[in-house]
């Protein structure tokens, strides 16, 4: 049996979407299709969060609200999920609390951004506890507001998002909880037809089977980069292959030496789990795109597009993870670092999926370090990201894994660094300097806008030294700017 | 009614448009749909100079949905180009795409595909196949092929302001700087995209599209098409972001409108954020020379300001910001001259602030430079310089309180602190760094018509074509409108941005505060005296007072109409004649015969450098401003904060770059040309200090939106050489800048 429909719930009504091209983004529905117009365009590529939507959830058997950009966002996605727009948070002629906030501190100026902000500050307003001022800043780093009203907008957030959602989607809870359920079903999503369609399997085999028929067609995860293919190169992708309804995909495994992760578990999704490994990874996700795209993106998907500048395949392969791969019912395992060929060239062939990832957890030995270089401090493109791991013995490092994004064609090991430093100890600092000039024999990094080729080496070397410092003395907090005031506040 | 009528004007108030804004009900320029309508997908060229040489439609045709493919084989000898606002005319750019087979930029149109959806367009757009003869480029000023030439020479009415010798005082003065400066290509990236939908009904066009002046709009599209303006409406009630962007008509809006006089139905255009590069204007790149000569003891003995900005080919398109540069600071002997280069370009245009923000980059940073050279506080300097009488005409100021702006923002800020070694300054590995400069922004006031009409319930609309791009228009007009009439707020309906309006001149300037809330309230006092004329209720000699109680039921079923027009200092009736065809007749800054107007502030920035990574990072932004009048002080601040934020974001993260080989741009969008977000905000606070301006107009108001943003610049440049001693001189100020820092 497969269905010839999406089905999502709507102001309390469940929608069931029939026939729709398999390109269209959630933001052409809502303002196209649907004409709810409050939700706005401002880039249509996921970097504004004008049109940030929330979609409700179930996670764990809890309704979670999550912020998306509708723009990169396919239609087909939302299939399952409860479906909230800026136009449904007032009630008759009542506020929501969170668009009174901003109306009295004077968040929104121009307003064109303020749908996006106050959605963003929505999912946030769901959450359990109150929110602090990082809080809200991770929350919103995804929102862009030109007129940058931003200090008015934190101010709003601080006062409203206090942990104790009063709206009616709090009211409902349990309700929406059962509507959900309801949706949940195990039968495999066909829209369209053989030449042009949009597909979301729901189990693993029929998933494998349907990608090795149709080796042409896109497979689609998160949708924080296919969806720019379409909105930015134009591109017409007739064929759609979405994971997100597969189970096994989703699937976080804590097993005691690692962490086995299915390649369809997003960011958020990930994120704690990751971030146990070590605190490191947690930051540089809290970094990576914005709430809205770590919403969406997964962590497969940072891998198979093979992107030279992604984030988590250096510190995946610092980690020394590995990757399975089906394809139809056959099945592969490869270290992850093998599976990056070249620029834009990976190890996977048409109609093969990425399927799990696995994670070797540090021992008590190891010690790991990863940094995120950008020049935009959050929602930004890494110029450099840098991921380290030493194991020592006594104060000797025994073993030692770096890879770099950002410096090479693809995410890169560096085995002349990595060479030179196996045998020295912590404990004699200047014994280093062989190994971090190594580095200029394992990168010719390239100069783009993002930083030059020099700027890259002299970073990727210094982030290395720091990394070795570290670890071998006191771990230093104090990577955070804090203003004079705040410290006084503080102290 | 009176008791909350009296002191609107001045009051901390929540803008009267904000729920409308917070629950998606707004409906800006992008947000019209009509029945019928069609989808625009434009085509923009690859090459930035060359010509069309072909163009193939088959397979863009075969695109199912795809109804007309519009090209200048079709547009041609029906749109005529326009000319630029400063030659009289109404657009940024002289270049019309669609006319002839030429390209003179990159990204220019070449081509705009129809679709019955917006998917089909696109895909149409992506397939059409077109062919160029190409041309070398020139992209910037070190290009062999670009022209340069005197701002003097390139227009007639340009001048170059200069007093005494500055060249011998420079060379005989005791302490010499002698610098140069840049400032990158900027974008204004508003969140809106640049979406027009036009409509015809009856020989009648409609445009839906976020403007910030309509009234130039609908003159301006009369003239490109050819057609009576007042068979021309423009609508535009919500403006998502303008900054400039949206204050003179861009060549596509005479295309889209031509297209659906063609086709006989409704078109929308929403064009993608890298088009937005292309398909409207910018802020050019700009280098800067600047000799300051000064006594050992910190008096400006010579100043000389030289500058050079790019510009189109065909445009003289200029800032000059040396009228303002000239005019800061006490100097006998003063000497500016600005050239434009001719480059392969789009035409550049208004930017926030667009003379001032680069020219007092490099001027206040120079003073920065002279600060160091003389062991003169930076504050002090600029107090030993500070005049009430500026120095090219000798004319005075209506007012100005710059120091009073330096003592507030010092005393908040904590600058009595500051060791003013460089590097000397530290929070563990961060280097501080502490930075401070002047703004400032001309006061200019246009003449302006307005409509207020009295209903007997006690409510009044107030009409005025004015536009709303954020900083509160809405809110004020009614303010101003409340206090005058003497009606509570939620009794004034406010109608603007529609040219069927009585005219408001551009929003640009900012003058819209002073314009409009002038003429309003003319308006307003007008409409109480026929109504008290009217009426026996009172005497017609004390009316000011007078509750509107009395007389409202008095009144007609459709109220009362009162109808004004205010000619600001330095305008004549003329002015009124020429806002009737769609000018804005700005008159005063530094171009009054007897006066000079302008708003001032200091701006102090702390910037944490690390010494290993150097990374840059801004702690506190403080900002004091006299403004005179604050006509509302919640939506000021908000302006001037977000000003603030614009100049650190200037100073740190905004550059559009260009391909030298190629002349185009490549970080075409928001991922790459960075605006902050809100994690780059930390502590950010903005201080009136309290000004009274009886002379500049009756409501004694000085615009502020584009005060906020100019002498961050310097200030965030200052403070890297405090925090490390480096002088950086071109902006953006990144990383790599600081590699050499000692650790």
């Amino acid at each position: 049996m497969t269905r010839k429909t999406i089905r999502f719930i709507r102001r309390g009504k469940v929608v069931e979407v029939p026939g729709f091209p398999p390109t269209r983004t959630l933001l052409d529905y809502l303002r196209l299709e649907e004409k709810s117009r409050g939700t706005k365009e401002g880039c249509n590529e996921g970097d504004c969060g004008a049109c940030t939507v929330a979609l409700g959830r179930l996670r764990d058997g809890q309704v979670v609200y999550e912020p998306v950009n509708a723009c990169i966002q396919l239609l087909g996605q939302i299939d399952g999920t409860e479906l909230i727009s800026i136009d449904d948070l007032a009630t008759g002629g009542t506020l929501h609390p969170v668009q009174q906030a901003l109306v009295e501190r004077h968040g929104s100026q121009c307003g064109f951004c303020t749908p996006g902000i106050a959605m963003s500050m929505f999912t946030l307003y769901h959450r359990d506890r109150p929110a602090t001022r990082q809080d809200i800043v991770n929350q919103l780093a995804g929102n862009l507001c030109r007129c940058t009203g931003y200090r008015p907008i934190i101010d709003a957030a601080l006062e409203v998002c206090n942990g104790q959602a009063s709206d009616r989607w709090g009211a409902d809870k349990d309700e929406i909880r059962a509507q959900l359920t309801a949706l949940q079903e195990s039968t495999d999503i066909f829209v369209g037809d053989a030449d042009s369609f949009f597909a979301a399997p729901a189990n693993g085999d029929s998933l494998a089977a349907l990608a090795a028929r149709h080796p042409d067609a896109t497979i689609l995860a998160g949708a924080t980069d296919v969806a720019l293919w379409i909105t930015k190169q134009m591109r017409t992708l007739p064929k759609i292959i979405h994971l997100d309804r597969i189970a096994a995909l989703h699937r976080i495994e804590d097993h005691a030496d690692r962490l086995s992760l299915g390649a369809a578990t997003t960011y958020a999704e990930a994120e704690t789990a990751l971030a146990a490994i070590d605190p490191d990874i947690g930051e540089l996700l809290r970094r990576l795109g914005s709430k809205q795209v770590r919403a969406s993106g997964t962590i497969g998907g940072n891998i198979a597009n093979g992107s030279p500048i992604g984030d988590t395949p250096p510190v995946l392969i610092a980690l020394g993870a590995s990757l399975t791969l089906r394809y139809d019912a056959a099945w592969r395992m490869l270290p992850l670092e093998d599976f990056f060929i070249a620029y834009g060239k990976q190890d996977r062939r048409p109609g093969e999926l990425v399927w799990r990832i696995d994670i070797p957890k540090l021992q008590a030995n190891d010690s790991f370090r990863c940094y995120k270089i950008s020049k935009r401090f959050d929602q930004d493109i890494s110029a450099v990201m840098g991921a380290f791991k030493i194991t020592l013995d006594n104060d000797r490092i025994s073993a030692v894994r770096i890879a770099f994004g950002g410096m090479a064609p693809t995410p890169k090991r560096a085995p002349a660094a990595e060479r030179a430093l196996l045998g020295l100890t912590m404990t004699e600092p200047d014994s280093w300097a062989a190994a971090i000039a190594a580095l200029a024999q394992d990168y010719q990094p390239i100069s783009d806008m993002r930083a030059s080729a020099a700027y890259r080496l002299s970073v990727a070397q210094g982030l290395l030294q720091k990394a070795l410092t570290e670890i071998a003395g006191e771990r230093t907090e104090r990577t955070r700017v804090v203003g004079r005031r705040e410290k006084e506040a503080v102290a | 009614m009176a008791e909350t009528a009296e002191g609107v004007i001045g009051k901390d108030v929540a803008r009267i448009d904000g729920a409308r804004k917070v629950t998606g009900a707004a409906s800006y320029g992008s947000d019209f749909a009509l029945p019928d309508q069609t989808y625009a997908f434009l085509v923009t060229s690859t090459i930035a100079r060359g010509r069309i040489r072909h163009i193939d439609e088959t397979a863009a045709r075969r695109v199912p949905g795809v109804i007309g493919i519009y090209t200048h084989r079709d547009i041609a000898g029906k749109v005529k180009a326009g000319k630029l606002m400063a030659d009289g005319g109404y657009l940024g750019t002289s270049i019309q795409p669609l006319t002839s087979p030429d390209i003179l930029h990159d990204g220019q149109i070449v081509a705009v595909v129809i679709g019955e959806s917006f998917e089909s367009a696109r895909e149409g757009a992506y397939r059409l196949d077109v062919a160029y003869e190409r041309q070398p480029a020139s992209a910037s000023f070190d290009d062999a092929s670009v022209e340069t030439v005197a701002a003097s020479e390139a227009s007639k009415t340009h001048e170059d302001p200069k007093v005494g010798d500055a060249e011998t005082a420079f060379q005989q003065a005791a302490l010499r700087i002698d610098v140069s400066y840049s400032t990158p290509t900027q974008h204004h990236n508003p969140i809106e995209l640049f979406t027009t939908l036009c409509h015809w009904s009856d020989g009648k066009l409609t445009v839906w599209e976020s403007s910030q002046n309509v009234w130039g709009y609908k003159y301006g599209l009369a003239e490109q098409l050819g057609i009576d303006p007042n068979d021309i409406r423009v609508l535009s009630p919500f403006i998502g972001g303008a900054f400039g962007s949206r204050g003179s008509l861009t060549p596509r809006t005479a295309i889209i409108a031509e297209i659906a006089r063609q086709l006989g139905r409704p078109v929308k255009l929403v064009p993608t954020r890298d088009q937005g590069f292309t398909i409207a204007t910018y802020r050019a790149e700009t280098r800067h020379h600047v000799k300051l000569g000064a006594t050992p003891d910190g008096k400006l003995v010579s100043l000389s300001h030289e500058a050079w900005e790019v510009t189109s080919r065909p445009d003289n398109y200029m800032v000059s910001g040396t009228k303002a540069t000239t005019r800061l600071y006490q100097c006998p002997n003063i000497y500016s001259k600005v050239s434009i280069t001719h480059a392969d370009r789009n035409t550049p245009g208004f930017m926030r602030s667009p003379p001032e923000l680069p020219y007092l980059f490099a001027l206040e940073s120079a003073m920065d430079e002279l600060a160091v050279a003389t062991g003169i506080d930076p504050i002090e300097l600029r107090r030993i310089n500070d005049t009430q009488v500026e120095p090219i005409k000798g004319l005075p100021y209506t007012s100005r309180s710059l120091m009073a702006c330096f003592d507030a923002g010092a005393k908040a800020f904590g600058w009595h602190e500051r060791n003013p070694k460089p590097g000397a300054m530290r929070d563990g590995d961060w280097l501080v760094g502490w930075g401070c400069a002047s703004t400032m922004y001309p006061t200019a006031v246009a003449p302006a018509a307005a409509k207020v009409r009295l209903m007997p319930d006690g409510k009044a609309i107030v009409q005025t074509a004015a536009h709303d791009i954020g900083t509160g228009a809405y809110t004020v007009i009614g303010q101003v409108a409340a206090e005058r009439l003497g009606l509570p707020l939620a009794n004034i309906e406010v109608q603007i941005g529609d040219s069927d309006l009585p005219p408001a001149p551009v929003a640009g300037g900012s003058n819209t505060t002073a314009s409009v809330c002038n003429v309003v309230a003319k308006a307003c006092d007008r409409l109480r005296q026929q109504l008290f004329q009217q009426s026996n209720a009172a005497s017609a000699t004390d009316i000011s007072g007078m509750p509107l109680d009395a007389v409202l039921n008095d009144l007609p079923k459709d109220g009362i109409e009162a109808y004004a027009e205010n000619l600001p200092h330095g305008t004549t009736q003329e002015g009124i004649g020429k806002l009737y065809h769609g000018h804005s007749m700005l008159a005063g800054g530094s171009e009054l015969k007897d006066r000079i107007q302008f708003a001032f502030g200091a701006e102090f920035v702390e910037l944490r450098i690390h010494r290993l990574t150097k990374e840059i990072r801004c702690s506190r932004l403080i900002g004091a401003f006299a403004c005179g009048r604050i006509v509302n002080p919640r939506t000021a601040r908000s302006q001037l904060m977000g000003g603030l934020i614009w100049g650190l974001s200037s100073a740190l993260h905004e550059e559009t770059e260009i391909d030298q080989a190629s002349a185009r741009y490549y970080n075409d969008d928001l991922a790459e040309y960075l605006i902050p977000v809100n994690a780059d905000v930390r502590e950010v606070e903005v201080i009136f200090v309290p000004e009274e301006d009886k002379a500049i107009n009756d409501l004694g108001i000085k615009g502020l939106g584009e005060l906020g943003n100019v002498g961050t610049n310097a200030a965030v440049a200052n403070a890297v050489y405090h925090a490390t001693g480096f002088r950086i001189r071109d902006l953006p100020i990144r990383l790599e800048d600081l590699l050499a820092v000692e650790s």
